[in-house]
């Protein structure tokens, strides 16, 4: 009995041992792990151009020292009919298999956004390896191009434009939107997607990239892009303005910085005599963050007058978008949306069908409730009495 | 004669029927045909499975210490008795194969596309079936010791997915025509809330006690409780994170909890769902299989139902392989047919078997 009992015992840590995972084992140094998949148009129209950056492992340089020499990632590219069918031919040209579940970043170029994303977007959420955490991103030119650029702060370019886009908070004046996100908006009858625009800069040997704006999408195209400041009007109107310095000007000459801490938004819909109406309230707190001009900005006089400047200038990156928004006719903010959380019925009856109609001549009300509250370290400008 | 030696106590029942229930339907928003007010369903669903409870736990008390297999032969006699027990066991055979399937279809779907189906349901069915030869204390300790894991799983998932919420997301609430309402409530408190029923066969292990049978009772509520309670969150817990793509996910609860990004740290934690899958799936899997084992030693009239255990299981990993073709007869079947065949064995036969026991004045002092 106790031999039989060993016996098992060995018979099963055995099979355990040996035996798990003979399918679907995934060895890491059979993996090409892609940091950048980006989309282009190819020459014969009818197919697609798929670059994707993989990490060479052994060229990765650690915190300890060591990491060879070279480059840290290789491009590979191939065409298909379908994103599918080029990530699967992908392996003619590289050795081992692309392992999509890690790519932070998917760009599409110019062109291809232009004639509609969606049949090159469905392998991204379908497939179950591709993540929806990924960034969208629209390459202004084209995406195999900007995948090329060798970038020096970070020497993989796909986790270089990851970084980029996580820290576009600083600024916000750029909106940013995962794959997931971005599904959601295509999902909704109303609501228009929008993703990063990225350029490269600089030429010949001495390029790197920026990011340049934001791109509208209606349904899955896109039909125009968000400057700077509109696109910190989107950021302020869906509440995600993380930090960035609003710039009034003095009353004589010079400007004055105000730096954003916090900010908040409510979208609250109405309809007063039969038209629609949206009403955007904007509360947001900020510091005086540097003054150009040599006056006293601490006195109450002074500093209420400040921040009705703030409330103003805020406003005015609030309208400009709105305007923008509807000559593209791109309902980027959801006031669709917030229609339909309202006003069912008439949701269901008028409104989602016929949101087109309704939305460039809707009215929009923003009312901005803007506060200051520190002065950082110094109280008056460095000037003599 | 009896088959099984153990016992268990009404405290265990909730683990069980908590478990038991969570099992096929963790991977999933239940109930999203009825839009955004699918928690809602949940809840009258759960009224309805409370009334389920109530009349199939009035059995039970009825015929302390004996089985579904058991008192149906005292009630509709030898040979109909046996017939309807057949189908029941049918049922509890059933339901199982499903959750087998929805097992296999993710695991290779998702994690293991190149491993055969069969290897991965017939390594679950290995382990269910040891749990089944073990008895029922077995497994009512295994669900002692895995709901709790799967609660706190739940919850952490729950807490960390706040901050990606949109509280936009959950409105506006009630879309849905209120009949398409209706059916999609009465469907939900069929499944999962209606299988309870299986705790026919399992109710008998409290004892003859009468106090304990009654205190069994409100076991069975109160764990269908927790389980719509747990539901709600999650489905609330889905739809916060992923809004109207929800409607267009194969795996709702995976999708929605690869979203989770926790400091850049905790990501990806979808395997979440795959280890509570598991282990409750593991639960109601090995419960109906005991079920179906013990019922047919039963109505065999066996000395033991342990030589019934291995070609059952073997007869479940046929049977969950071949019954579908691909993932939309699943689908069709597990949503639309399964509730139909549900109702009379939950609902119809049950109250059948009490007007009889009324009539007959069943069960006859000896």
């Amino acid at each position: 009995m106790e031999h039989r009992r060993k016996l098992f015992i060995t018979l099963v840590l055995a099979i355990t041992l040996l035996g798990s995972s003979c399918w679907d084992r995934r060895e890491l140094d059979d993996l090409a792990i892609a940091t950048a998949v980006g989309i282009d148009q190819a020459e014969d129209p009818n197919k697609l151009l798929m670059t994707v950056e993989i990490i060479l492992p052994q060229n990765v340089s650690t915190p300890g020292g060591g990491g060879g020499q070279g480059p840290a990632s290789l491009n590979i590219q191939s065409q298909g009919t379908t994103p599918f069918e080029a990530a699967k031919r992908l392996t003619f040209e590289s050795d081992k298999r692309i392992y999509f579940a890690h790519n932070p970043v998917l760009i599409f170029s110019e062109e291809m956004a232009k004639k509609g994303i969606l049949p090159a977007f469905d392998f991204f959420i379908r497939d179950p390896e591709p993540r929806r955490t990924a960034w969208m991103l629209v390459a202004e030119g084209k995406a195999q191009d900007l995948i090329n650029v060798q970038t020096i702060l970070d020497p993989i370019t796909g986790l270089y434009i990851e970084q980029l886009i996580e820290s576009t908070g600083a600024a916000s004046q750029i909106a940013t939107l995962m794959v997931q996100g971005f599904l959601e908006r295509l999902m909704s009858p109303t609501t228009a997607p929008y993703c990063s625009i990225i350029r490269i800069k600089g030429k010949e040997n001495n390029k790197s990239m920026e990011l340049s704006g934001t791109a509208i999408f209606k349904k899955d195209k896109m039909v125009g892009k968000f400057d700077y400041k509109e696109g910190r009007g989107l950021l302020w109107v869906l509440g995600e303005v993380e930090s960035g310095i609003i710039t009034v000007p003095c009353e004589k000459e010079g400007n004055i910085g105000l730096e954003i801490i916090r900010a908040d938004a409510k979208i609250t819909p109405a309809i007063i005599d039969n038209t629609l109406k949206v009403i955007i309230n904007i509360t947001e707190e900020g510091n005086l963050g540097e003054q150009e001009c040599p006056i006293d900005l601490t006195a109450p006089e002074a500093w209420q007058s400040l921040e009705r400047k703030q409330a103003e200038a805020i406003r005015q990156e609030v309208l400009a978008a709105v305007k923008k928004a509807q000559e593209l006719n791109a309902d980027v903010f959801g006031f669709g949306e917030a229609f339909h959380r309202k006003y069912k019925a008439l949701w269901k009856e008028q409104l989602k069908n016929n949101w087109d109609e309704f939305f460039p001549d809707l009215e929009v009300e923003v009312l901005v409730e803007a506060k200051l509250r520190r002065t950082g370290t110094t109280t008056k400008p460095a000037v003599p009495e | 004669m009896k088959l099984e030696g153990g016992q268990i106590s009404p405290g265990q029942i909730i683990f069980l029927v908590i478990s038991f229930c969570l099992g096929p339907i963790l991977l999933k928003s239940v109930a999203l045909e009825a839009g955004h007010a699918n928690w809602l369903a949940i809840l009258l669903g759960l009224a309805g499975g409370l009334l389920i409870a109530l009349l199939f736990t009035s059995l039970s008390i009825r015929f302390p210490g004996r089985t579904l297999v058991e008192f149906n032969e005292i009630i509709y006699g030898p040979l109909l008795g046996k017939v309807i027990s057949l189908t029941y066991l049918f049922y509890f055979f059933l339901l199982p194969t499903l959750t087998l399937r929805l097992f296999g279809d993710y695991l290779t779907g998702l994690i293991f596309p190149q491993t055969p189906m069969v290897v991965i349901i017939s390594l679950i069915v290995l382990v269910s079936a040891s749990a089944v030869r073990n008895g029922i204390e077995v497994i009512a300790r295994c669900s002692q010791v895995l709901l709790p894991i799967t609660i706190i799983l739940l919850f952490l998932a729950a807490i960390f997915s706040i901050p990606h919420m949109k509280f936009n997301r959950f409105f506006p609430i009630f879309e849905v025509p209120v009949a398409e309402f209706l059916r999609v409530s009465l469907f939900t408190s069929t499944f999962p809330f209606g299988q309870s029923i299986a705790f026919l066969m399992i109710l008998a292990f409290i004892g003859i006690d009468s106090k304990k049978v009654k205190m069994a009772r409100v076991s069975v509520m109160i764990g269908l409780i927790g389980v719509g309670l747990i539901l709600n969150l999650l489905v609330l817990r889905n739809r916060g994170l992923l809004g109207a793509t929800q409607f267009i996910e194969v795996y709702t609860s995976h999708q929605a909890l690869g979203l989770i990004d926790v400091g850049g740290v905790l990501t990806r934690l979808e395997i979440v769902v795959t280890i509570n899958f598991l282990s409750m799936g593991f639960i109601a899997i090995s419960l109906l299989y005991y079920n179906t084992a013990l019922g047919m030693a039963q109505i065999l009239k066996l000395r033991t139902y342990l030589p019934l255990v291995l070609p059952i299981g073997i007869l479940m990993i046929c049977t969950s392989i071949t019954q579908f073709e691909n993932v939309f007869e699943y689908q069709h079947f597990s949503g639309d047919i399964t509730p139909l065949f549900a109702l009379p064995l939950q609902i119809g036969i049950p109250i059948l078997s009490l007007i009889i026991c009324k009539i007959r004045d069943l069960p006859k002092k000896e």
